[in-house]
């Protein structure tokens, strides 16, 4: 059952792997040729103009862009925070609901194994390609950085980790979710709609010190990239939350899996 | 004989949406029971609240003489099941689904897959999305029969089949019932269970209506009484009977009285022509449901 779990996914990790790596192979390719002296010294005039509150919502005030590694630290890291943590929705969201969208789940469910060992199953090949798609992504921007000039080789490690907490957290979330769900039909909504608007909020709460507590309401607060950039270590609060909630999301999905009509 | 699976008062409803009201039944070890009933009876609802895909509101299941429990392995293993809409991994080939099947079971199940493909004339080559609905059909009825169950649930298991494979199906399934095995087979054609089944259960609304062995149930209904004779009137008056049609002299009653009560109260009359005729099933069925 494993083995036909991972070619059932493959196809959807080599689409969403292939945009994070052409859009950083692309990026990376034209990023020496965009930076001459004379844009360096605009961009930097041009940052002066922004509120510092917009900056610090892209780690700009922290950080500069106009390197190519500076570029993943601010704009990059929230394409691949945004692209795995969709990716990893839908995992969670679709991995047991197609069964039932496909209405292949009342062959499935008669096989003699539990309903708790498909749902083991299932979780074990949607944490690997969860860890897959990180660790592509962070082969393919080592290799590029490498290439292109010097970089913190410890602080990049700790960046390209960090995503994986919130992207195992949502797809935990999306995974109790799709327990109460009859069908696929509202799916991509929901797994969308909770992952913009949690980047939502963790954005609005970076804006104004008034709103910071939103910062509470948003999985993507659980990869600190700022205090990855500031102190080259990563939050163990942040990882000891990510590991509670997804064990606790899950346990409540297996609850509620094996209560759940499943026609 | 032992009952192998036994139902009592099983009720499912959907909200406020009765699938069924009071199901309570009976199948024997070795036998071959007909679960009949029309469209939206309650056949599939109770057949997948037997398999646990859907949960019970009220009663109790027995199987083995056990309170059934679907999350016990061997009992999984011991029964095979046809779905009346058969949905498989549309990806995969004939092969590959069978294949993919195999791997669940300890035991070496390829001998009989193999003896039920020739049998059924499955082209195992072919990707389950090409197949026709006959050819889908047939491959459940593999899935369903290849491990050897020891009970068999088959819901309206000759849909989409033609005449040909539906016989070979009754001839596979008559195999099946000689090496032992129990049948739950469900279908809204009498016809179609009552060369094969040794007792029915019919299910109306959500309830069952009767329960008998087929021989029981034949001997046990009416019969149509046919009397030519001028004086019509009168008979029907002294024997009271529900009439089923009326012609000139003629009348068809619906008779439920014994042949020498009937022969001595028309002994004082002037008959032309008495007919008494056993009841079809399919008329037998359709009383049931009117």
């Amino acid at each position: 059952m494993i083995k036909k779990e991972f070619k059932n996914n493959l196809k959807s990790f080599i689409i969403w792997s292939s945009v994070l790596i052409v859009m950083f192979v692309l990026v990376f390719a034209i990023y020496p040729f965009i930076l001459t002296d004379e844009t360096v010294e605009s961009l930097d005039e041009m940052m002066k103009v922004f509120p510092p509150e917009l900056l610090k919502t892209f780690n700009m005030d922290i950080t500069s862009i106009n390197t190519a590694y500076g570029w993943l630290k601010s704009e990059g890291f929230m394409f691949i925070l945004l692209i795995t943590g969709i990716y990893s929705s839908f995992l969670g969201i679709n991995i047991l609901l197609k069964e039932e969208s496909d209405k292949t789940i009342e062959y499935l469910s008669f096989l003699p194994i539990k309903r708790c060992s498909i749902l083991t199953k299932k979780i074990i090949v949607s944490l690997t390609y969860i860890l897959g798609i990180a660790l592509l992504i962070g082969v393919v921007n080592f290799i590029a950085l490498t290439i292109s000039g010097d970089f913190n080789r410890k602080e990049y490690l700790l960046l390209i980790i960090s995503p994986i907490f919130p992207s195992i957290v949502l797809f935990s979330l999306n995974l109790l979710i799709s327990t109460f769900l009859k069908s696929g039909k509202k799916s991509i909504g929901i797994s969308l709609g909770i992952v913009f608007i949690s980047y939502l909020l963790s954005m609005l709460s970076e804006v104004s010190e008034k709103v910071e507590g939103l910062k509470y309401l948003s999985v993507y607060t659980l990869a600190d990239v700022r205090h990855i950039i500031e102190f080259t270590s990563i939050s163990i609060p942040c990882i000891v939350i990510s590991i509670i909630l997804s064990i606790v999301f899950i346990t409540f999905s297996y609850i509620r899996y094996n209560k759940k009509e499943l026609v | 004989m032992s009952k192998l699976l036994e139902i009592k008062h099983l009720k499912k409803y959907y909200g406020k949406t009765c699938g069924i009201e009071d199901v309570t039944l009976s199948i024997n070890e070795g036998e071959i029971y007909g679960f009949i009933g029309p469209n939206g009876a309650g056949k599939s609802t109770t057949i997948r609240t037997i398999i646990g895909l859907i949960k019970k509101n009220d009663g109790k299941i027995f199987y083995n003489g056990k309170e059934l429990d679907m999350s016990d392995i061997k009992v999984k293993e011991s029964i095979g099941y046809l779905p009346s809409e058969v949905n498989l991994y549309k990806e995969y080939t004939v092969k590959e689904m069978l294949d993919y099947h195999e791997t669940f079971y300890k035991k070496n199940i390829n001998k009989r897959r193999k003896e039920l493909v020739k049998l059924l004339k499955l082209d195992e080559l072919k990707r389950i999305e090409d197949l026709s609905l006959g050819n889908l059909k047939k491959v459940g009825i593999v899935l369903a029969l290849m491990h050897e169950p020891k009970f068999l649930i088959l819901d309206e298991p000759t849909s989409g089949l033609d005449p040909i494979m539906q016989s070979v199906l009754h001839d596979i399934l008559i195999e099946e019932k000689n090496k032992g095995t129990t049948i739950l087979y469900s279908s809204h054609v009498l016809s179609e269970v009552s060369n094969l089944c040794d007792t029915i259960g019919f299910i109306k609304n959500g309830v069952i209506i009767k329960e008998d062995s087929l021989v029981n149930i034949k001997n046990n209904s009416y019969t149509y009484l046919t009397i030519t004779s001028a004086e019509v009137d009168k008979i029907k008056k002294d024997l009271g009977l529900k009439v089923k049609e009326e012609n000139d002299n003629t009348i068809i009653f619906i008779n439920n009285i014994d042949a020498n009560t009937i022969i001595k109260k028309l002994s004082k009359y002037n008959i032309e022509r008495l007919l008494i005729e056993e009841v079809s099933l399919e008329d037998l069925f359709s009383s049931f449901y009117k």
